[in-house]
């Protein structure tokens, strides 16, 4: 449904945008990840035809952007990093302007706002001036704005950022029900969040794709079953010793103590080696009894900074 | 278009500024009237309208600064520009919010002649008064293009209206410099090239392109070439001709004599369409930044 050939963004000498290419399907919920400033925004604004490409094309349908913008922009719905709200306005004056600006039949117009106000839970602000509003509301606002007008494709950039706990899980499970009907392309920093809502991942780094999968998979290539978090009742140089000598172990550090008269440690095994029984008998016989042992699964920050890392050094 | 213009002119109420500048316009109006008018007895309200232009200098940089910076501030030209509006269409609605402010209060400072008719005051009748605000809308459209231009060009009000006073002052001053420059033929030609080098400057920046910056600049020096070969006696005064050139003020002189007359007319339409037309230009022009 979209495709980003190419893409290319400068400013001045610095490669804001580095050759991106990918491909977003009808229905498909696509993640953007990546740290700040790795050009997660600018792309999602050359896609919505905010910012032009210097080199490459954006084409919806088969449309390009940069040819027919009308045709394109009006099948996007578009939530900026910042919500682009008029502060001396009441919600539902700037729902009705947005409806306007968008040429949302007026038969339609009043169904479309009732509706997204409804989904985004900003019904009983809506005749309160958006200057006032906290946060949160703002934010919500800003998504109900992107939904006027039902468009096919979302683009939600960081669309939980400035929310609570309790609205960040209502958020990602509207944006779960949306994506039924639309196709949503969000960015996030929040793994997490990402791994929670999406169908695809690109994670982006430094104007760059370093990869791109489901999140399953994303996670499953990485996992480290090879590495083991230890608690031992007993003495920090003596667990140490009886760790290192179990066969296999390549190395074995202590993570401090959390608990009265315990040491936590760090325990790694060759690659592909399951030294879980191993490590048991060994302490046991050494009378050092194991409070606790679990294997420490690579989380996505790590999948996402071991990336990150391993193209560094790539570079 | 049509969007952009009400939302424009409900914000403008919805705080201070469209207040300030319709009561504090209204105010001078009202003091020069009653001082001019009514207190003497004089039967030209249009020489009324001649003597309040100076009042653009003031409130036109209010009335136009926050027109596109806080767009760019507030990160709302997001919202239009990746909306199906085009370009022309945000600006032109904009533009002719400021407008509608204007006319709004130049509709009620027709309050005046109303009440000067009243007291069989008035001078050559309603049609010497209707030339009257048609040459004061137009000068007020023109100065209010510029104001348009230069708030497309910062996120912040304060240097929108400070480069909008600015420039109108200079527009102001015109006439008055046009008298002292020299009168040197070379002179005005050295002037000359460099309002042509600007030219090409302003098309190599706004298109990019160097084909068309190339071409611009060969037809512009073989003008200057020419004329200065086959017309030398153009070029002896060519400074203050070109400077009065953009006096909008001078222009104005027949509109406070009541007389309609066709030229000024063209030339403030026209010096306010180039005026919203390089806006359109400094916002596409962004994106490719």
């Amino acid at each position: 449904m979209i495709q980003v050939e190419n893409v290319t963004k400068k400013y001045g000498q610095r490669m804001a945008v580095d050759r991106l290419n990918f491909t977003v399907n009808r229905g498909e919920i696509l993640g953007f990840l990546g740290p700040n400033g790795a050009g997660k925004s600018t792309t999602m604004n050359i896609i919505t035809g905010y910012l032009s490409a210097t080199e490459g094309s954006v084409k919806l349908d088969g449309h390009d952007i940069l040819e027919e913008p009308q045709a394109v922009k009006k099948q996007i719905g578009y939530m900026p990093e910042l919500p682009p709200l008029y502060m001396d306005m009441t919600v539902r004056d700037y729902l009705s302007f947005v409806c306007d600006i968008k040429g949302v039949p007026r038969s339609r117009r009043k169904d479309s706002m009732e509706k997204s106000m409804e989904m985004l839970k900003i019904s009983d602000v809506r005749g309160r001036l958006i200057k006032n509003l906290s946060k949160g509301y703002k934010q919500r606002v800003g998504i109900a704005q992107a939904l006027m007008g039902t468009p096919p494709v979302l683009i939600l950039d960081e669309p939980t950022i400035g929310l609570d706990p309790q609205q960040i899980i209502e958020t990602r499970n509207l944006i779960r029900d949306l994506g039924r009907e639309h196709t949503i392309i969000l960015s996030s920093h929040i793994l997490p969040e990402v791994q929670a809502v999406c169908s695809r991942v690109l994670i982006i780094n430094r104007g760059k794709i370093v990869a791109s999968d489901t999140p399953q998979n994303l996670s499953r290539g990485m996992t480290a079953d090879n590495r083991l978090s230890i608690r031992v009742a007993g003495a920090e140089a003596e667990a140490l010793a009886v760790a290192r000598r179990v066969p296999q172990v390549v190395r074995a550090e202590s993570v401090g103590s959390r608990e009265h008269g315990t040491i936590d440690i760090m325990v790694e095994a060759r690659k592909d080696q399951d030294v879980r029984r191993d490590v048991f008998t060994a302490f046991a016989k050494a009378d050092l009894p194991l409070l606790q042992m679990k294997s420490m699964d690579l989380t996505l920050e790590e999948i996402f900074l071991n990336l990150i890392t391993e193209e560094r050094e790539v570079s | 278009m049509l969007a952009v213009f009400r939302r424009e002119l409900r914000a403008y109420f919805a705080s201070p500024i469209g207040f300030v500048f319709v009561g504090f316009f209204i105010l001078i109006a009202g003091v020069f009237f009653a001082i001019s008018n009514l207190l003497s007895g004089n039967p030209s309200f249009t020489g009324v309208l001649s003597s309040l232009t100076f009042i653009f200098l003031f409130l036109v940089p209010i009335l136009t600064m926050r027109l596109i910076s806080e767009e760019t501030r507030q990160k709302t030209d997001q919202l239009l520009i990746t909306s199906p509006l085009s370009i022309t269409g945000i600006v032109l609605g904009k533009y002719l919010a400021a407008v509608g402010v204007f006319v709004i209060t130049l509709l009620i400072t027709v309050l005046f002649p109303v009440i000067m008719s009243f007291f069989s005051l008035l001078g050559l009748g309603w049609w010497e008064i209707l030339g009257g605000y048609i040459g004061f809308l137009l000068l007020g459209c023109a100065f209010i293009s510029i104001g348009l231009f230069f708030s497309s060009l910062t996120d912040n009000q304060l240097i929108a209206a400070t480069m909008t006073f600015a420039a109108l002052l200079l527009i102001w001053i015109l006439d008055f410099v046009a008298q002292a420059v020299p009168t040197d033929p070379v002179l005005g030609l050295v002037f000359l090239a460099l309002i042509g080098a600007g030219l090409v400057a302003l098309v190599f920046f706004s298109t990019r392109n160097n084909a068309v910056a190339f071409v611009t600049f060969v037809l512009a020096a073989a003008i200057v070439v020419l004329l200065f070969v086959f017309s030398r006696s153009l070029f002896t005064g060519l400074i203050a001709k070109i400077l009065s050139w953009f006096s909008l003020v001078k222009r104005y002189g027949d509109f406070g004599l009541g007389i309609l007359s066709l030229s000024p007319i063209v030339y403030y339409i026209s010096f306010s369409g180039a005026f919203v037309f390089l806006t359109i230009r400094m916002i596409e022009k962004r994106r490719w930044v």
